[in-house]
């Protein structure tokens, strides 16, 4: 048998799973408060976690500290009156005793010692951090990877607080239940694309995924009403990354769909990385319930749009007008007024709208002009977070507030970063996606180096904070990270609850191929294919390793035969958001088939080339 | 109602072009979704009537690559009387294919 074949269980129900078992041993216990239930990383995800319960005969608060390494390190929390304690705790140090205090309503106290493991390698340390305890707080920066490096939290100290050992993707937001919404670790379309967004508290326990037939990228938001507004795409059509839908937050269905094929000419505007695969390549959505409109970031135009929520039609364009047909010029684009500075932005990222109506955004300045003659290289160039104010009755924009030019190429990403409001003139501005190859700083992608090449490459993240113009933090890291979030670990709304997480939302049936090339019967499939089958609750996952150009078929057989056209040449993508899902080995190919619409035995089987294979795996479905 | 596939190279596609409605196909032997379209287009033939179906293999015939402005593999242009009438990138199924062609 050279197919290898395994059959597992979701992370939901892993989840579920080990929660039934640490329930299992604490109801088999007598836990009280001076001798409680403990269990470390309870949802197999998040190592710096842990659960403690315990009971009391009278109903009480709960007030707990994990003590910094520290005073300022202390991360406190008040849980509110029960006899029942389940207290989620956060903010451990890796590799550390940890000393857990806690006291009763009555005063009574009790310390429990938490040792943890030493943190997974792929936890990146801070190489330089500069804040005060005073400033910070017991507030933590998360970052989101997209190279080879864990989700993680830090502390004003730059001491990790939290980690995850799965490879979250894209943007980690908190939500008004308090807990995180978050791109799933589920690969659907590589490189980056995956099958939805999770709804996770703090503690890691994935409560639910929301799942989408075209997959998840980039960005979500959250409504009022609490409907999620996800980035995605229709996959057969062959163009990425250029619709939002609104997601029923408790069903998971589509309710409402933007199409921005419909608003916009694919062929012109493009920057410096577009192609007609991924000609808008839209990387944010904000909504704006005083204009009822959607903002949205288009790095592959150099275009931040508006549109209207209801119609989805084009309100305005923020963007170098150059190259764009002059009657969508005259209707839709700024023009820039004012005295001081003024720059486009190019190949932006995370547009947010600002309470007084402006829009910031992270101004990745990549290639930094429309016409190939005129493009700016990486080492001359730099990225900034900037602030615009714009008129829409007098269609003038001014640019009000801008940082990040001032520090060139050092601070110069070609994709990623984010830039976040917290008030009038404070500011977050992250430059996660910063790298050098050969001492050269990039002019793509750092994690677009793969092989030989990228051990010449060295990365870089910085993240800083401004108040009144004043740095008041920044963090270097090196990898590249897609986000920076600051959070506060404990939400009072994001209570721990029992029970299964749910799968919502659809795959959708994956598309298949009607034309079956003819091949010779060849028996079981060849060693060098390395072809791995993988069985999970909604899906069958096919890994194999091919050669660039080999034709490649996988063919489900039962009474019906289903075959599915397996991708073997890569796309050349110019904007690796996410360079966590890729292989070391670029052959290796990853395609996973929704189990939706399927039914019944199959046998798995192979057409590479002239040759059909049996892969010896018949699966149920 | 049937047409054939045939190969020609960029010379030929010149000539080609002006006579009716043709689809040509850009490939490079190197590519796998180029292998299945080779496929689909056997099929489609078998559909079809009133229209050339060609293909050129985009490594070798440059020349007719740069003037048309190929930048990619597969390519599908159908034209008609010289005219361009419908551009397509990448691997596309039969329906898509007849529907291209009109």
């Amino acid at each position: 048998m050279t197919v290898r074949f395994k059959e597992f269980d979701h992370i939901i129900t892993e989840q579920y799973q080990a929660e039934q078992a640490f329930l299992a041993e604490y109801q088999q216990g007598q836990y009280t408060f001076a001798n409680p239930y403990v269990k470390l990383n309870p949802y197999l995800i998040a190592p710096l976690t842990a659960l403690v319960m315990f009971k009391t005969a009278e109903p009480t608060t709960v007030s707990i500290t994990v003590k910094g390494k520290e005073k300022a390190g202390d991360i406190s929390f008040k849980f509110p009156e029960a006899t029942d304690h389940m207290i989620p705790v956060y903010g451990l140090y890796a590799d550390h005793a940890n000393q857990l205090e806690m006291i009763l309503g009555s005063g009574e106290t009790t310390v429990v010692t938490l040792q943890t493991e030493a943190a997974h390698k792929g936890v990146k340390q801070p190489t330089q951090i500069t804040t005060t305890a005073d400033y910070f707080q017991d507030n933590i920066m998360f970052l989101t990877s997209t190279s080879t490096a864990q989700v993680a939290g830090y502390d004003y100290r730059g001491d990790v607080r939290w980690y995850g050992t799965i490879n979250f993707a894209f943007d980690l937001k908190r939500v008004s239940n308090g807990r995180l919404l978050v791109g799933t670790h589920r690969l659907m379309i590589p490189p980056y694309h995956t099958t939805g967004i999770y709804e996770i508290g703090m503690i890691g326990k994935i409560y639910k995924e929301y799942r989408l037939p075209g997959g998840y990228h980039h960005d979500q938001f959250e409504m009022e009403d609490g409907n999620l507004l996800i980035l995605t795409q229709d996959l057969p059509r062959g163009t990425v990354e250029d619709m939002c839908v609104l997601v029923d937050r408790k069903t998971g269905q589509i309710i409402k769909t933007w199409d921005y094929q419909k608003v916009l000419p694919q062929d012109v505007g493009g920057s410096g990385s577009q192609d007609t695969h991924d000609w808008f390549h839209n990387n944010a959505v904000w909504y704006d319930k005083k204009t009822n409109s959607l903002t949205l970031s288009g790095r592959h135009q150099d275009a931040i749009i508006n549109i209207d929520y209801e119609t989805g039609a084009l309100n305005w364009i923020i963007g170098d007008p150059e190259g764009w047909p002059q009657e969508l010029v005259n209707k839709y684009f700024f023009k820039p007024v004012g005295e001081g500075d003024f720059d486009w932005q190019y190949e932006q990222h995370a547009c947010v709208v600002c309470p007084n109506g402006d829009i910031m955004a992270f101004d990745n300045g990549h290639w930094r002009a429309k016409v190939k003659e005129k493009y700016l290289p990486a080492k001359d160039n730099f990225s900034r977070g900037v602030r615009y104010r714009i008129d829409t009755e007098k269609m003038e924009i001014e640019q009000v507030w801008q940082y990040g030019k001032e520090r060139g190429a050092e601070f110069f990403s070609t994709y990623i970063c984010n830039v976040e409001y917290f008030g009038e003139g404070h500011y977050l501005v992250h430059s996660g996606g910063i790298g050098t190859f050969d001492g050269e700083t990039c002019n793509k992608p750092p994690v677009q180096f793969r092989g030989e090449d990228e051990k010449k490459v060295v990365l870089n993240s910085i993240t800083v904070e401004i108040k009144d113009d004043v740095v008041v933090y920044e963090m270097h890291l090196p990898a590249n990270f897609y986000r920076a979030e600051k959070l506060k670990l404990y939400s009072p709304e994001d209570e721990l609850t029992l029970g299964k997480g749910e799968l919502l939302g659809t795959l959708g049936v994956t598309e298949e191929f009607t034309t079956i090339p003819p091949a010779e019967e060849s028996g079981i499939v060849p060693e060098k294919y390395n072809v791995k089958l993988g069985l999970e609750e909604d899906r069958l996952i096919f890994k194999a390793t091919f050669e660039k150009g080999q034709m490649v078929l996988l063919q489900l057989e039962g009474e019906t035969t289903h075959s599915y056209f397996v991708p073997t040449t890569k796309r050349p993508f110019l904007a690796m958001c996410v360079g966590t899902f890729q292989e070391s080995d670029e052959r290796a190919v990853e395609f996973p088939v929704s189990r939706e619409g399927l039914a019944g035995e199959f046998k798995v089987s192979l057409i590479v080339d002239e040759f059909k294979y049996e892969t010896g795996v018949t699966v149920s479905l | 109602m049937a047409v054939e596939v045939r190969e020609i190279n960029g010379e030929e596609l010149e000539q080609l072009v002006n006579q009716g409605k043709v689809l040509v196909d850009f490939y490079s032997k190197t590519c796998g979704p180029c292998k299945m379209l080779s496929f689909v287009l056997k099929d489609v033939a078998k559909s079809v009537d009133g229209v050339e179906i060609v293909t050129i293999d985009f490594d070798t015939n440059k020349e007719a690559v740069e003037r048309y402005g190929v930048e990619s593999y597969p390519t599908m242009i159908v034209f008609s009387n010289g005219q361009e009438v419908t551009r397509v990138k990448g691997l596309q199924q039969k329906p898509k294919i007849i529907q291209i062609i009109g």
